[in-house]
């Protein structure tokens, strides 16, 4: 019971800190590194007390661990995704060093 | 070989790097293997979706699985690398190479959202965009590189360019520390390339 609760409270506890990276940084790609890390980590822990929390069969439970690992395995791509159409569609990140922009002109 | 020119020396090691890559090429998975490999992930697939374990349910789904098996096998399995028999290499794979990637990226998980945490509160972020280089060709082992790069703590891959068969990711980096590119891939990599470079070439 401990172990359920505490992981739904970091979940909670990361995806505020997620929002709070969303309002906080300076351009879209920093943004970005927010909503997608702490979706990914808040999702999977609220996922997985989720699992262990409801009285349901065993194969139910599966079910959901899988959909944490679509979770896992299709965030990082929609974010990939955001940030090249971002940077082709002429948006100008607040850098130091922009090498990207400097090979494909 | 110390008298060749600097020009030359470039030449042959372009022309070893092409060597390798054909003879990786040639040591694919035959074609039963692949179709072996597919039958089994679209079967355990097929049972978790599905959650009954009848003999009717069983029978459909392995003949289902077959058919789809057998016109399908290139897509998922067209990358792995060819070592050793295919019952050692399904023992290895399901018992310890995936248990160690997720080993690994639960801790990399972890680690990166108390950092965004850390650059949300402080904001103490010193962002760029680099460019890095993998020895990973195949599109599959690619894919996973950058998957795992943008779950890392600080990371986050843009765009992926293929030159003169090297392949070249580009990754915005939150804090950066050096823009040397094999310094940076090191760090930025870590032991994620090394695991995949077992598997996909």
């Amino acid at each position: 019971m401990i172990i359920e609760y505490t992981l739904l409270a970091i979940g909670l506890s990361i995806m505020i800190f997620g929002m709070l990276g969303v309002l906080r940084f300076p351009d879209v790609f920093s943004r970005l590194h927010a909503s997608t890390k702490c979706d990914t980590g808040g999702a999977m822990s609220i996922l997985i007390a989720t699992a262990l929390l409801i009285d349901t069969p065993f194969m139910i439970k599966v079910k959901i661990l899988i959909l944490t690992f679509f979770i896992v395995m299709l965030n990082p791509m929609i974010s990939h995704a955001i940030a090249r159409g971002a940077h082709k569609a002429g948006v100008k990140p607040e850098v130091e060093v922009d090498m990207y922009a400097r090979d494909n002109p | 070989m110390s008298r060749v020119t600097f020009y030359l020396r470039e030449r042959i090691e372009e022309i070893k790097s092409r060597y390798e890559l054909e003879r990786q090429e040639s040591k694919k998975l035959p074609k039963e293997e692949k179709m072996i490999l597919t039958w089994i992930i679209i079967l355990i697939f097929w049972f978790i979706v599905s959650g009954e374990f009848y003999w009717q349910n069983m029978l459909v789904g392995g003949i289902v699985a077959l058919i789809i098996s057998s016109f399908m096998y290139e897509n998922l399995t067209d990358d792995l690398r060819c070592r050793g028999s295919l019952v050692r290499k399904i023992l290895f794979l399901s018992f310890i190479q995936i248990p160690q990637y997720i080993f690994i990226m639960i801790f990399q998980v972890v680690e990166s959202n108390f950092r965004v945490a850390k650059h949300a509160i402080f904001l103490d972020i010193d962002p760029g965009i680099i460019r890095i280089e993998t020895d990973l060709r195949s599109e599959t082992g690619t894919t996973l590189l950058s998957n795992s790069i943008t779950l890392t703590p600080g990371t986050l891959t843009i765009d992926v360019s293929k030159k003169l068969d090297k392949t070249y990711l580009y990754v915005h980096w939150i804090d950066v520390k050096t823009l040397n590119m094999k310094k940076a891939g090191d760090e930025i990599k870590g032991d994620v390339e090394r695991w995949l470079k077992k598997i996909f070439w």
